[in-house]
């Protein structure tokens, strides 16, 4: 404790003794002009983890989230979730969901999702299309039901249009876990979003930052993602098999009353 | 009690979402609480002494980089996203509390149903019976709730 505010103290005088010591301009050369605010490399990098991403056939993925509501005066609070995905591709995946207050399983057999709610043993039952990220689009603009890391499956594929983005800019490496991972940074319309993909031939994201600047607190939502891509399940579980006592219930269109 | 969001005005609208709150964990925990962990664990999460001002939200993190934003995410949508149960009005159509007093009015929608409701099964599907009130589940979003209608026979 001694040693380290000696230590201390004596980088300030350091720091003192030096004037201009970090205010100092790079010499010429060394610092890049910011020409385009979109780096080409940046995009490729995301390019790269998208392509790669749609490689995979059989997986699975945990996310941790933390995210955020915002209070009419502006103060903000955190809430954690946290969400298990199990995919095959192109046509079955099911995720369980869970927080404080809420459990949900929700599962895709390449023709139906089934909501259920393991508390009140109620589901529902829709028909969707034969893809995964068909499905995704069709529960959400639909029902409103977002299926979680739905990123996951628009990356590499039209879904993700990497024009939109207005700005792209590599953050250098950081280290989440144990992986060593390449962070950039994009501006996208209201939102900005940061990104580490581990390092590497196959990039895959292992922690995701989303900023929304529609309000002025920007609430943010930070999920922290790990990998199987050698999961053990078997697809029976792609099937939603009503436990006993279980009630199908409807799930109502966003635009009915 | 047939009155639209647009015209609540604020002080009672606290006051429903405030009996909404405190009422929806209820509903989640009468076949065995919270389950945490996806894995069965069960927990019972207690919230009764949380802050009735926490439920004042304006607004929500996104979790997708990519969804379509066209729609308006805090008046059509559910919200925050799939882990999201904490904006106060879930769609535009009126969600009001179950307010043992209030003569319930057929299609309006409520997160819970009373203590004293039983759950009833006519033609294959499951109603909630609370004395001359008949409720039906639907999910709304990612959550369930209930229509008052009719009874069914």
């Amino acid at each position: 404790m001694m040693a380290r505010k000696k230590l201390v103290l004596g980088l300030l005088a350091l720091t003192l003794a030096a004037p201009g010591f970090g205010a100092e301009p790079a010499p010429a050369g060394t610092s890049r002009p910011v020409v385009n605010p979109v780096d080409p490399a940046s995009i490729a990098a995301l390019k790269k983890m998208g392509a790669n991403l749609q490689t995979l056939r059989r997986f699975e993925v945990r996310t941790d989230l933390s995210s955020e509501t915002v209070l009419e005066d502006g103060q903000k609070l955190q809430q954690s979730a946290s969400a298990e995905i199990q995919v095959q591709r192109p046509n079955k995946l099911r995720a369980l969901m869970w927080s404080a207050r809420a459990e949900r399983e929700l599962v895709y057999d390449g023709r139906t999702a089934t909501l259920y709610t393991p508390a009140l043993k109620y589901y529902a039952i829709t028909d969707v299309a034969d893809n995964i990220g068909a499905m995704i689009d069709q529960l959400e603009a639909k029902y409103g039901v977002q299926v979680p890391l739905s990123d996951l499956f628009a990356w590499g594929t039209d879904a993700a249009p990497l024009d939109q983005i207005q700005s792209a800019m590599n953050a250098g490496q950081d280290i989440i876990g144990k992986d060593l991972c390449d962070h950039y940074a994009f501006r996208q319309g209201q939102i900005d979003w940061q990104i580490w993909m581990t390092v590497g031939d196959a990039p895959l994201p292992r922690k995701l930052v989303i900023t929304n600047r529609a309000d002025e607190a920007r609430p943010q939502s930070v999920s922290h993602l790990v990998w199987n891509l050698k999961p053990t399940f078997k697809d029976a579980i792609f099937k939603f098999t009503p436990p006993k006592d279980a009630h199908p219930i409807g799930i109502r269109p966003l635009n009915s009353k | 009690m047939k009155r639209t969001f647009s015209q609540l005005s604020l002080a009672p609208l606290g006051a429903l979402l405030l009996f909404g709150f405190v009422l929806a964990p209820v509903a989640e925990a009468r076949d065995g609480g919270a389950r945490a962990g996806g894995g069965g664990r069960d927990v019972h999460v207690n919230n009764s002494n949380r802050d009735v001002r926490t439920n004042n939200v304006r607004n929500t993190s996104v979790n997708n980089v990519n969804v379509n934003r066209n729609v308006n995410v805090d008046v059509d949508r559910h919200g925050g996203g799939w882990n999201d149960n904490y904006h106060p009005v879930a769609t535009a159509a009126a969600v009001t509390a179950t307010v043992a007093v209030t003569a319930a009015v057929v299609g309006s929608v409520v997160r819970t149903v009373p203590a004293n409701c039983a759950p009833v099964n006519y033609n294959g599907v499951v109603y909630q019976q609370c004395g001359s009130t008949w409720y039906q589940p639907q999910y709304v979003g990612t959550q369930v709730q209930y229509v008052v209608i009719n009874p069914p026979y």
